[in-house]
């Protein structure tokens, strides 16, 4: 490479970066959330949980299963999960608004506990000591300093053949308040997260084209109950977030769609993905019980400003009308540099 | 054209099939031989979602005649591994947690064997490149590329296969363990059944006609030739709603199917349920209707002028909400300040696009239970505001969320289940609509549109001392959940800085566009794109790093929000901190240093891509390429 073809392609292809922080709400905004969740100690060491609402792909059942392991001394795999049902379990509401380990999963670990409770109680019973004093975790229940151990599947038989069934119920609230109709004075949730992301971006001048190269993402999700869950959605939200800043938009022309098919509504594929480093921040969080809140919207609010910004940085364009497409940027360097 | 007589193999076993002349080699394998693993996602080799192996090569049977496949030896998700242990592709899924909501994953995993089978030493570049044609809205592909690598240094031989099976010791807890997804194994083999994978004996199918029109008075609908054409039914309008007609996430201003006008292009106007998908989509193509159109509202500031066209009688404003929010005196903050910035910010209508289009399933139950088996975010909602459309007790709706193929707040607003329920009440027979791609882009709602007009002061020290912020969004055609994504756009507005004095205003108001709702983040991102952008500009006007200027304004444990909610704690500052410290930042003034900043391209980013670099020749020709320019 010669010295002038060195420099042009230095002159084509700029990289800057950019930040941007945010903040959000969990749970259902300026209103009471609410969420119920069945639990039963079952035969065989293994747990039945029901409750109205299931995965959009989130990993909620993995996390339910997860809280219920923990809460009842067994492991996921003994875990079966009755949801999604109107008719046939209790209202867990809507799957949306960063709600679901906040709420479902307190409610989950509420009813779990419970039915652990009543298990210890009658174990307790069994074993001449008292329920304060025993443990339960990975299928094995036993009293703390002594060498009273069992499986929770023995425990279980033991509780039911002394007639009771372990079982547990609870309701889990979030108590926001409504907003005044005039100044807008409210409490709207009882917990909010940040995030801080950083973008690197390289701008093809010729082009207009903005490669997203490297995407740094801080997210407080109180404690993490699944990390490489929360890793994937926060990767999934950077994606879409980096979607809307360069690339999507639903056009209409006089109400009719001129973007009707996924050959006109341009998506993010593996090819425009940076490389993204999560990093995970547990504030935890004391109005939950298992001390997490959430991540799912959170994730994105940061990405787009975050690569504007960075574009900004590389070219000295601001781009303050989404999606930054080729043409756009193309269009705002020929007035910059006329 | 006459149906044809086929044969062909099928995951290892001979088929023989008279299939329709129109029929693709999707329909075959999801209509005749319930492979559903095979999903369809947009129907135009889009997506990828319907990747199958014909004959060794990976093909998207959308795009293949059923009848080229005559001899053919073709091999769908279902067939990889067979009855047997789960293949090294299908395993690393599960490990990296890459399956989120599954719907593309069939394809996927058919996707990266194939390129693992082209070739398997293929470096990032080429999986990518490989990969390209799959579309996947959860994952961000960050766990879908992890897994394929692992597959195949597994298949090359470089690493064990037990690599495959480990997983991180467990200690005292499963919180905050990596467990492995539960819901994974039905994903990676195509087993797990969304609703268009359901069928019900007996079960007849449904298609809409919608509204080709922005605005328009419906004249008149008749639907006496299509009722009367063979296999057909059921058709229902509007006046087949047995209730009180109306749904809507805050504002129940949305009918069933389209209540005396239409409001945007794709609106239901009618159903018909008939025994078959070809016959519906006849019958749906006998209804005729009598339009009068009316002047249409396609600019969010067009439906505030005085004298604008009426989208609903009961806004004659066109204002769907406006959410205000006032603290302390912008006019005192303003005069305090050194700088004044004010700049407008527009951001666009986006799409869900979650790769399961909508679809559902209604049957009457044996103790007359209406039951819906749909994707819904909502179904609690659902079942109150279908049972108030049906004039049914709440006891006697019930609502089933099938496994849901990407949501992100798309699937939260009740845009069919009450025209399946009411076919099924009518037929007293199992009905399924499924949504073709093109319908689910006009009838579904989307991402708000906002303008932000925002104005900023700050002393020059940094330090913010008023903001005025107004948002207009365009609600489109309906208010599903406008009312709340303007409440949460306000609230969120400002970002999160500790500000005396603001004045802030977000409205959504009514046009003949595609209806805006709930989208992931709900108008939370919206808002804050302006913010963020606005803070860097603050930053390099006041000569502040970006991060110092958010540090000094940021809320802390005892800020007071926009909405004058006291913070008993904050954790802004550690997430700053974080990111600062993962992402090597230098500190300097944002004025376009790009050129000279020293914490660029380190190995926390991926090299540029060139396309086509593989085709021509791998990396080696790429750096030519590049070399040359």
């Amino acid at each position: 490479m010669n010295a002038i073809t060195e420099t042009r392609a230095e002159t084509r292809r700029k990289r800057g970066r950019g930040m941007a922080a945010s903040w959000y709400g969990i749970a259902r905004t300026a209103t009471i959330d609410r969420a119920g969740a069945w639990a039963e100690l079952d035969d065989g060491g293994t747990v039945k949980i029901v409750t109205g609402v299931t995965e959009i792909g989130e990993g909620i059942l993995t996390v339910l299963a997860q809280v219920a392991a923990e809460e009842t001394g067994t492991r996921p795999e003994d875990v079966t999960i009755g949801d999604n049902d109107t008719a046939r379990s209790p209202e867990a509401a809507h799957a949306g608004a960063t709600r679901q380990t906040y709420m479902i999963g307190n409610a989950v670990a509420l009813a779990s506990r419970q039915a652990r409770e009543v298990l210890f109680e009658k174990i307790a019973e069994y074993w001449e000591v008292a329920a304060g004093e025993l443990r339960a975790f990975d299928g094995e229940i036993w009293a703390e300093g002594s060498n009273l151990r069992m499986s929770v599947a023995d425990a279980v038989a033991i509780c039911k053949a002394r007639g009771t069934v372990p079982v547990g119920s609870a309701s889990f609230t979030a108590n926001g308040t409504g907003l005044d109709p005039a100044d807008g004075k409210g409490s709207p949730w009882q917990t909010y997260v940040f995030g801080t992301q950083v973008a690197e971006v390289e701008v093809d001048t010729w082009t207009g084209e903005v490669q997203v190269l490297g995407l740094w993402a801080a997210h407080d999700v109180g404690r993490a109950i699944n990390p490489r869950g929360v890793e994937g959605q926060i990767e999934g939200g950077v994606v879409q977030g980096l979607g809307q800043a360069l690339m999507e938009e639903y056009v209409t022309v006089d109400g009719h769609a001129a973007t009707h098919g996924f050959a006109k509504y341009i998506l993010p594929t593996a090819l425009d993905v940076p490389q993204i480093t999560c990093v995970i921040v547990e504030d935890e969080d004391p109005t939950s019980p298992l001390r997490a809140k959430g991540i799912g919207e959170p994730a994105l609010v940061p990405t787009a400003p975050a690569i504007i910004n960075a574009i900004y940085d590389a070219i000295g364009v601001r781009i303050t009308t989404l999606p930054a497409t080729p043409e756009k940027i193309l269009a705002a360097l020929r007035v910059q540099q006329p | 054209m006459p149906d044809m007589d086929l044969s062909c193999t099928v995951n290892g076993r001979p088929v023989a099939r008279r299939v329709a002349a129109h029929a693709r080699l999707l329909d075959l394998l999801r209509d005749d031989l319930n492979l559903t693993g095979t999903k369809e996602g947009c129907g135009a080799g889009e997506c990828g979602t319907c990747s199958v192996f014909v004959d060794g090569k990976l093909v998207k049977s959308c795009l293949m005649p059923a009848g080229r496949a005559e001899g053919a030896v073709i091999e769908t998700v279902e067939g990889l591994a067979g009855r047997g242990p789960l293949t090294p592709v299908q395993k690393a899924f599960h490990k990296t947690g890459a399956s989120q909501c599954g719907y593309c994953i069939p394809g996927m995993v058919m996707a990266a064997t194939a390129c693992l089978r082209q070739n398997p030493e293929a470096d990032l570049d080429e999986i990518k490149e490989r990969m390209g044609g799959n579309i996947c809205r959860c994952t961000g592909y960050t766990k879908i590329l992890e897994a394929v690598e692992i597959a195949r240094d597994v298949i090359a031989g470089r690493a064990d296969a037990s690599v495959l099976d480990a997983d991180e010791t467990l200690g005292e807890s499963y919180i905050g363990h990596n467990v492995r997804r539960i819901d994974a194994p039905a994903k990676v083999t195509g087993r797990l059944r969304y609703a268009a994978d359901m069928k019900l004996v007996d079960m007849l199918q449904m298609q809409v006609l919608r509204s080709p029109h922005p605005h328009a008075r419906i004249v008149r609908i008749d639907t006496a030739e299509a009722e009367a054409m063979p296999g057909v039914e059921c058709v229902i309008t509007a006046d087949d709603v047995p209730g009180k007609d109306g749904f809507g996430v805050f504002v129940h201003d949305q009918p069933v199917m389209a209540r005396g006008k239409v409001r945007h292009v794709g609106e239901a106007v009618a159903a018909v349920a008939a025994e078959d998908l070809v016959t519906a989509r006849r019958a749906v193509a006998a209804i005729k209707v009598e339009y009068e159109l009316l002047p249409g509202l396609y600019d969010p500031e067009d439906a505030l002028k005085p004298g604008a066209p009426v989208i609903h009688d009961y806004a004659p404003d066109n204002v769907v909400k406006h959410i205000p929010l006032r603290k302390g005196d912008i006019a005192a903050g303003f005069a305090a300040a050194d700088v004044i910035l004010e700049h407008e910010f527009g951001t666009q209508q986006v799409e869900h696009a979650y790769l399961e289009p909508e679809a559902g399933i209604a049957f009457v139950d044996h103790d007359d239970v209406v039951t819906v088996h749909s994707p819904s975010q909502n179904i609690t909602h659902h079942r109150h505001m279908l049972a108030e459309i049906l004039g049914l007790p709440i006891n006697k709706v019930r609502m089933v969320m099938s496994p849901v193929g990407g949501g992100f707040g798309g699937k939260e607003d009740m845009i069919y289940q009450g025209m399946l329920a009411i076919a099924a009440m009518k037929t007293m027979r199992p009905v399924q609509l499924n949504f073709t791609r093109e319908e689910s882009l006009v009838a579904s709602a989307k991402r708000h549109p906002s303008r932000v007009a925002y104005k900023m002061g700050l002393t020059s020290d940094g330090r913010i001392t008023a903001v005025k912020f107004e948002m207009l969004s365009d609600g489109g055609a309906y208010g599903m959940s406008s009312e709340g994504v303007m409440r949460k756009a306000a609230i969120l507005s400002c970002g999160p800085y500790e500000i005396e004095n603001l004045q802030v205003d977000t409205r959504a108001v009514y046009t003949n566009n595609t209806p805006s709702g709930a989208f992931r983040t709900f108008g939370g991102m919206q808002a804050q794109f302006a913010t963020e952008s606005m803070m860097d500009m603050a930053a390099e006007r006041l000569g502040l790093d970006p991060f110092e200027i958010r540090r000094i304004n940021m809320y802390r444990a005892g800020s007071l929000t926009h909405t004058q909610h006291r913070l008993d704690r904050a954790s802004l500052d550690q997430v700053l901190d974080a990111a600062e410290a993962a992402s090597r930042w230098e500190t300097g003034v944002p004025s376009v240093r790009g050129a000279l900043r020293g914490d660029l391209g380190g190995p926390d980013t991926r090299r540029p891509c060139t396309l086509g670099a593989r085709l021509a020749g791998g990396p080696a020709t790429a750096a030519a390429t590049e070399a040359a320019e």
